[in-house]
C-alpha cells in the first residue's frame, strides 16, 4: 500500500520536535503551565471552597473573604496548614496560598508586559539598525553601551524608589485598572517600565545581528532586484526569519524579569502591601525565619521552581534551535 | 596602545556624562521638594522663594545641570537632606571600604574556585564529576542571589540551633580577619561569589574543552610533554582569554548582587546606603552613589579591555 508522502517539516517545526524530546525541558514546561493555571484559575476556585467562620470583628465570613490575598485575621497569625487555611497564614493572618497565587499572577503579568514592550521595541529598532545602518545603528550602539554601563538593577531601583509612591497615587484614578493598581500594585507600572527599558537594547542587538546576516543572503538580493520595496522586504522576509532568535531571547529574558520584579519587591520598591508578590512575601517572612520558616520558604520554593523551569526551557530551546546539533 | 586608551577614555567621559545626566534628571523630576521638607512646620512663601533662589532651584534645568557638573568636577558631592546638611561624602565614606572588601573577596571566590573547577570538569568531561559540577553550577547560576541568601541564612540558623553559635547578619571590622570577623564574612562572601563562580566554572569548562581539541595540543602530547605541562603551559593560557572578556559581566553581577547581599545580611556598604537613601528620598546621596557605582563599572570594563589586549597578542588595538 502506498504511504502518502509526508510534507517536509519547516525548520521551526523540526526544532520544536527536537525540543519536545528534551525531558528536563518538557517537565519544566509542565511545571510552568501548572503554576500559570494555578495563578489564573486558582483564586476564583479557592474563594468558593470552605465553610463560614467567625471573623475577628464578630461577623461570620465566607471563603470569598478569608481566602483572598489581602484579608488579615490577626488572631490567626503564623498558623500552619489547616482546613481553613490550606498552607497556613503569615504574620498578619493572611492566607499564604492566596498570597502565593497572587504573587505568581503578578510575576506573570509583569513578565508579559515587559516582554511585549521588549520585543516590539527591540525588533523595530534592531531591524532598522541592521537594515538601514547609518545613524540608527550608531545611536543603538551608543545607547546599548550606556545601558550596559549603568547597571540595570540600579536604574530600576532609582526609578521605582523615586516615582513608585506617586505612581500608586496617580494611577489609582485610572478607569479600568485603577482599583487593581491602587491596592499596592501601582509601583508595578514603574517596575515594568524600568525592566523593559533595560532589556530592549540587548534584544535589539541580537535582532540587528541577525538582520545583518540575513541582508547578505541571496533571497534578499533577489527580492530587491525584483523591485520589492524595503518595507515589504522587512515585513515579509526579514521579520519571519528573526522569529527564532526573538523567541529564545525573550524566553531567557522572562527569567530575568521575574527575578528583577521579585528582587525589587523584596527591597520594598515594587509591590507594596496589601498587594502580594513573591519577593514581598520573602521579605515579610525574613524576620521570622527562625520560628516560622515556612512564611519565607514557600515563596522561595515557588520562585526557585519558576526560575529553574525557565532556565531549563531556555537551555532546551537553545539546543533545539542550534544549527550545530542539526543532523 | 596609547591611542586606544585615549579613545576609550573619551568614551568613558561620554558615558559618565550620560550617567550624570540621567541621575540629575531623576533628581530634578523627583516628586518631593527638599526646601519644603526642610522648612517643615515653619513654611512661609517668602522664605521659600528666597531659599529656592539661594540653592539655585529656580534656575532652568540646564543651568542646574551645569552647576551640578561643576560641583562634581570639584569632587563636591553636596550635602544631604536627611540628616540635614551632612556632607554626602561623610555618609558614603564608611561604606566604600566595606563594599570594596565584599567585591574583592567575591571576585576571589569566583575566580579561584570557578576557574579550577571548570578546568577539572573539562579534564573529566562527561564523567559523574563533570555532570555533578555542572548541575551545581547551573543551579547556582539560575537562582537569584537573594534566594541563595535566604537558603544560606536558614542553614546558619540550623547550625545555631545545633549548638554552634554563628552570626546570621552583620559585618565585622572592615579588612580585619579575626575569627569573629571571619564568622561574619564567610557566608555573605560565599553567597555573593556563587553566581560568578557558576558562570566562570561553566565558561572555563567550555573554553578548555574547545582548546583541548586543537591540533597544537595534539602536537604537545605527541612531543611527549607531561600532561601537566600540556595543560598549564599550552591549554590554559589560551583558555583564559575569553574569561577576561567577560569580566564586564562579572562586574554587572557584582553590582546587582551587592544590593541584595548587603540588604539581607545587614552589611553597611554603599549599596545598602543607596537603598536606604531611596527610601528616605535623600536625593543627593542617591545621585552620588549612583555616579560612583557607574564610574566603577565603566572603569572596570576599561581595565578588562586593556587586559584583554595585553594578554592576546593577536588582537590589534585600532
Amino acid at each position: 500500500m502506498d504511504r502518502k508522502a509526508k510534507k517536509p517539516l519547516s525548520p521551526f517545526q523540526e526544532s520544536m520536535r527536537r525540543f519536545r524530546r528534551d525531558t528536563r525541558a518538557m517537565i519544566s514546561v509542565g511545571a510552568l503551565i501548572f503554576l500559570v493555571l494555578l495563578a489564573i484559575a486558582g483564586p476564583p476556585i479557592y474563594k468558593h471552597i470552605g465553610g463560614t467562620y467567625l471573623s475577628d470583628f464578630g461577623a461570620p465570613i465566607g471563603p470569598a473573604i478569608y481566602h483572598s490575598y489581602d484579608h488579615q485575621e490577626l488572631s490567626n497569625q503564623n498558623e500552619g496548614p489547616s482546613a481553613r487555611y490550606w498552607l497556613g497564614t503569615d504574620n498578619l493572618g493572611r492566607d499564604l496560598l492566596a498570597r502565593l497565587m497572587q504573587g505568581v499572577l503578578i510575576s506573570i503579568i509583569v513578565a508579559l508586559v515587559v516582554e511585549i514592550v521588549d520585543v516590539v521595541l527591540g525588533v523595530i529598532i534592531g531591524v532598522l539598525a541592521g537594515y538601514h545602518g547609518g545613524w540608527t545603528d550608531t545611536l543603538l550602539a551608543r545607547f546599548t553601551d550606556l545601558i550596559f554601563a549603568f547597571p540595570g538593577l540600579l536604574f530600576a531601583i532609582l526609578l521605582t524608589g523615586i516615582f513608585g509612591q506617586s505612581a500608586s497615587d496617580y494611577l489609582g484614578s485610572l478607569p479600568v485598572v485603577g482599583p487593581f493598581l491602587a491596592n499596592g500594585n501601582g509601583p508595578l507600572v514603574i517596575v515594568s517600565l524600568a525592566l523593559a527599558l533595560v532589556s530592549w537594547p540587548l534584544m535589539a542587538r541580537y535582532v540587528r545581528g541577525q538582520t545583518l546576516q540575513l541582508k547578505q543572503q541571496q533571497f534578499i538580493e533577489a527580492a530587491r532586484s525584483a523591485g520589492t520595496s524595503d518595507v515589504r522586504i522587512i515585513l515579509h522576509h526579514i521579520i519571519p526569519n528573526i522569529f527564532s532568535i526573538v523567541f529564545i531571547t525573550s524566553t531567557l529574558d522572562i527569567a530575568g524579569t521575574i527575578i528583577g520584579e521579585s528582587g525589587l519587591s523584596l527591597l520594598g520598591l515594587g509591590v507594596r502591601p496589601p498587594g502580594s508578590s513573591l519577593g514581598l512575601m520573602i521579605a515579610d517572612g525574613a524576620d521570622l525565619l527562625e520560628i516560622h520558616p515556612w512564611n519565607t520558604l514557600l515563596p522561595t520554593i515557588v520562585l526557585t521552581v519558576i526560575v529553574l523551569s525557565i532556565s531549563f526551557i531556555g537551555d532546551g530551546l537553545r539546543d533545539a534551535f542550534d544549527p550545530h546539533t542539526k543532523d | 596602545m596609547i591611542q586606544f586608551l585615549i579613545k576609550r577614555l573619551i568614551g568613558l567621559l561620554f558615558i559618565v556624562l550620560g550617567v550624570t545626566f540621567i541621575t540629575f534628571m531623576l533628581g530634578y523630576f523627583a516628586p518631593s521638594d527638599p526646601i519644603k521638607e526642610m522648612m517643615g512646620a515653619h513654611f512661609d512663601y517668602q522664605t521659600w522663594q528666597q531659599l529656592r533662589h539661594a540653592y539655585g532651584f529656580d534656575l532652568p534645568w540646564y543651568h542646574q545641570y551645569f552647576n551640578f557638573l561643576m560641583r562634581l568636577a570639584r569632587f563636591d558631592l553636596g550635602t544631604s537632606f536627611h540628616p540635614q546638611q551632612r556632607a554626602v561624602w561623610d555618609i558614603i565614606k564608611d561604606g566604600v571600604p566595606i563594599s570594596v572588601e565584599l567585591a574583592f573577596w567575591g571576585t576571589v571566590v569566583t575566580l579561584l574556585l570557578g576557574v579550577p573547577v571548570g578546568i577539572w570538569s573539562a579534564l573529566k568531561a562527561n564523567t559523574w564529576v563533570d555532570t555533578f559540577n555542572m548541575t551545581v553550577a547551573l543551579t547556582l547560576y539560575a537562582l537569584p542571589v537573594f534566594i541563595l541568601a535566604v537558603f544560606v541564612q536558614i542553614m546558619i540558623l540550623w547550625v545555631n540551633n545545633a549548638g554552634i553559635s554563628w552570626p546570621v547578619i552583620g559585618w565585622g571590622t572592615p579588612w580585619q580577619y579575626s575569627w569573629s570577623d571571619i564568622q561574619y564574612k564567610l557566608a555573605p562572601i560565599l553567597t555573593y561569589g556563587a553566581a560568578g563562580y557558576a558562570y566562570y566554572a561553566r565558561l572555563t569548562r567550555t573554553t578548555m574543552l574547545e582548546v583541548l581539541r586543537q591540533d597544537y595540543i595534539r602536537t604537545a602530547r605527541a612531543k611527549g610533554l607531561r600532561e601537566r605541562a600540556v595543560i598549564y603551559r599550552h591549554a590554559l593560557r589560551n583558555a583564559v582569554i575569553p574569561l577576561i572578556t567577560v569580566i564586564g559581566l562579572l562586574l554587572g553581577l557584582l553590582v546587582t548582587g551587592s544590593f541584595f547581599i548587603e540588604t539581607l545580611f545587614g552589611i553597611p556598604g554603599v549599596a545598602r546606603i543607596t537603598v536606604d537613601s531611596v527610601f528616605q528620598r535623600n536625593y543627593p546621596v542617591i545621585q552620588a552613589t549612583t555616579i560612583l557605582i557607574a564610574i566603577g563599572v565603566v572603569l572596570g570594563n576599561l581595565i578588562a579591555d586593556v587586559l584583554y589586549h595585553l594578554v592576546d597578542p593577536r588582537i590589534k588595538t585600532e
